[in-house]
């Protein structure tokens, strides 16, 4: 009994440790870079890595990336391409060597970027990664480790004269909602009074560096009434197409399954006109694209039918009854 | 008036099922976004705060005549989003131990993966894995093609992954920001193979600022009762970024 006593508390005074679960827990700031460099310069970025789990080795990595797609995901590539070159001005650290990190501990990164004399003019993208490395699996059983990593995206734009190619167009203006009928020889999309209307505006650019593209959607109604709508200035990569999002926004609907520019909601009634007015910055053409809709209370007046025949149904047979 | 009161009757009765609201006006303020002044090249900071306001400055210079006299420009951070959500990625468990396999029993095991974006470009998280599961004598268990047929999976479709007499590794996932083809807990992919160049797949994705996004990955196997015994193991890499 004595040994259970002091045993007992040991544990309690001493607080044992609970065992839990290999916890990762990273931090990145930057979180995003976009440098316009000449050839033959290098900058130095201070990037702070935080470690907010358990003690962990890690090892920073540069990799370039590629847009996947035209809602802004990327795919990052296996290997090193490319001609600009990547390192660390830490004493003790280095590129695609493993450090080690402690709890709640946070480093500073030092990455030097030069572009070398002779690079070819365009744009270079690439992610600034900080993995962990997996520990050894359990001996004697089937397992899984996770390696996690956590990234931070450059873009770097080279050119000798500080110009860069700047050529975007509206690839899609349109509204994912209601049907579209042929009117006096125009096509007409009809929708609900009531309905949320999401709408999608994708840019493609089709320079050769990043564009930024900055503006609005503007709906005017029947009556005068106008709404505007800011895109959000989000990067459109080189040869790529991006869906822009616009605020503020309604609530996107469990409906739509894609992602989209902006929703728009409200109870609508009549024709309605939707202008995107889009520009790059000084110096270059503003674009625009504009489409329009109908919106009538089909919802409301097919209600009204099915009540008042309810009522007068229910009105007769209480006349009949008296 | 008789047929007047049933039209106000009828009327009103509708509006009421209908539920017709009055037409209204967006929120013109974000919770999520906070426009600031234009030209912010470097040295933004969130550091004169008193009591009575906080105050964001800008430094740096317009972009052509600092590239004219540097020979650079740039940019750090999301220059005219003033995000208050640092880029944050955790894992709540790297080790997922399924100890001793019976063949016919599926084993599972489970992580939480958290993410925390402020960029105007949302973040998105990849899974790819290493090599499928295999022992050192290079032993596999081969990835899932879930219940096959029309229920079969592939590393960017989900499928029903139910039975016994179906053998693999794969996951499934449930929580915030998944593939829509995740629809309930028996729907499976495979991992991406990086070791035959398979391209890691998205997991976890959204286009707008998040705090604290959630999901439960669920790693499973199940093995046939020829699958020759061993310590199988495999690494899958999670990969989170923020938006551009």
């Amino acid at each position: 009994m004595k040994k259970f006593l002091l045993v007992f508390l040991t544990v309690l005074f001493l607080g044992v440790p609970i065992v839990t679960a290999q916890q990762l827990a990273l931090s990145v700031s930057i979180p995003l870079l976009e440098i316009t460099i000449k050839p033959g310069k290098s900058v130095l970025i201070a990037y702070t890595v935080g470690n907010n789990g358990d003690p962990t080795a890690l090892r920073a990595r540069i990799l370039p990336f590629r847009p996947k797609d035209n809602h802004g995901n990327i795919v990052i590539e296996d290997e090193f391409s490319g001609p600009i070159r990547f390192s660390l001005d830490n004493a003790d650290i280095q590129l695609d060597q493993p450090f080690f990190a402690k709890t709640k501990d946070s480093q500073q990164l030092l990455l030097r970027i030069r572009v070398p004399e002779g690079a070819p003019e365009g744009d270079y993208y690439y992610t600034f990664l900080t993995e962990s490395l997996p520990s050894p699996g359990t001996e004697g059983s089937t397992s899984s480790q996770a390696q996690g990593s956590i990234g931070t995206n450059l873009l770097i734009t080279v050119t000798n004269s500080g110009r860069v190619d700047i050529k975007g167009k509206v690839s899609n203006f349109e509204l994912l909602k209601g049907f579209t009928m042929n009117f006096f020889g125009k096509r007409v999309r009809i929708l609900d009074s009531s309905d949320k209307i999401p709408i999608v505006l994708e840019v493609e650019n089709e320079g050769r560096n990043l564009i930024k593209p900055d503006g609005d959607i503007v709906l005017k109604g029947n009556f005068g009434e106008q709404a505007k709508y800011a895109l959000l200035q989000q990067n459109i990569l080189a040869q790529s197409k991006r869906i822009l999002t616009a605020t503020p926004s309604a609530e996107i609907p469990d409906s739509v399954k894609q992602p989209v520019t902006l929703v728009l909601s409200g109870f609508f009634l009549g024709g309605y006109s939707l202008s995107a007015n889009i520009s790059f910055g000084e110096g270059a053409p503003n674009i625009f694209a504009q489409t329009s809709f109908i919106a009538l209370p089909f919802k409301f007046i097919f209600g009204f039918i099915f009540v008042l025949f309810v009522v007068i149904y229910l009105f007769k047979r209480l006349q009949k009854d008296n | 008036m008789k047929k007047a009161k049933i039209f106000v009757f009828t009327l009103l009765a509708t509006c009421y099922m209908l539920n017709a609201s009055y037409a209204r006006a967006d929120n013109y303020e974000s919770e999520r976004y906070r426009i600031q002044y234009g030209a912010v090249n470097i040295g933004g900071e969130n550091s004169l705060m008193s009591g009575g306001y906080n105050l964001s400055v800008s430094l740096g210079q317009n972009a052509a005549g600092e590239f004219q006299s540097s020979g650079y420009v740039v940019k750090a951070g999301f220059q005219y989003l003033h995000s208050i959500i640092p880029f944050r990625f955790t894992i709540s468990n790297t080790n997922m131990n399924f100890g001793t396999i019976l063949p016919q029993v599926p084993a599972t095991q489970q992580t939480v993966l958290t993410i925390s974006s402020g960029g105007a470009g949302g973040y998105q998280v990849t899974a790819q894995e290493a090599t499928p599961l295999k022992t050192l004598a290079a032993v596999t268990i081969p990835d899932t093609v879930c219940n096959e047929g029309s229920n079969s999976c592939t590393e960017g479709a989900a499928g029903v992954w139910n039975r016994k007499d179906s053998y693999g590794f794969g996951y499934n996932m449930t929580g915030d920001d998944i593939p829509s083809d995740f629809k309930n807990n028996n729907y499976y992919r495979p991992f991406p193979d990086a070791s035959t160049k398979e391209t890691a797949e998205n997991i976890m994705t959204n286009e707008n600022v998040g705090k604290n996004r959630q999901a439960t990955v669920t790693f499973k196997v199940n093995i046939s009762p020829i699958q020759a015994a061993g310590s199988y193991q495999t690494i899958v890499k999670f990969i989170a970024t923020p938006g551009y």
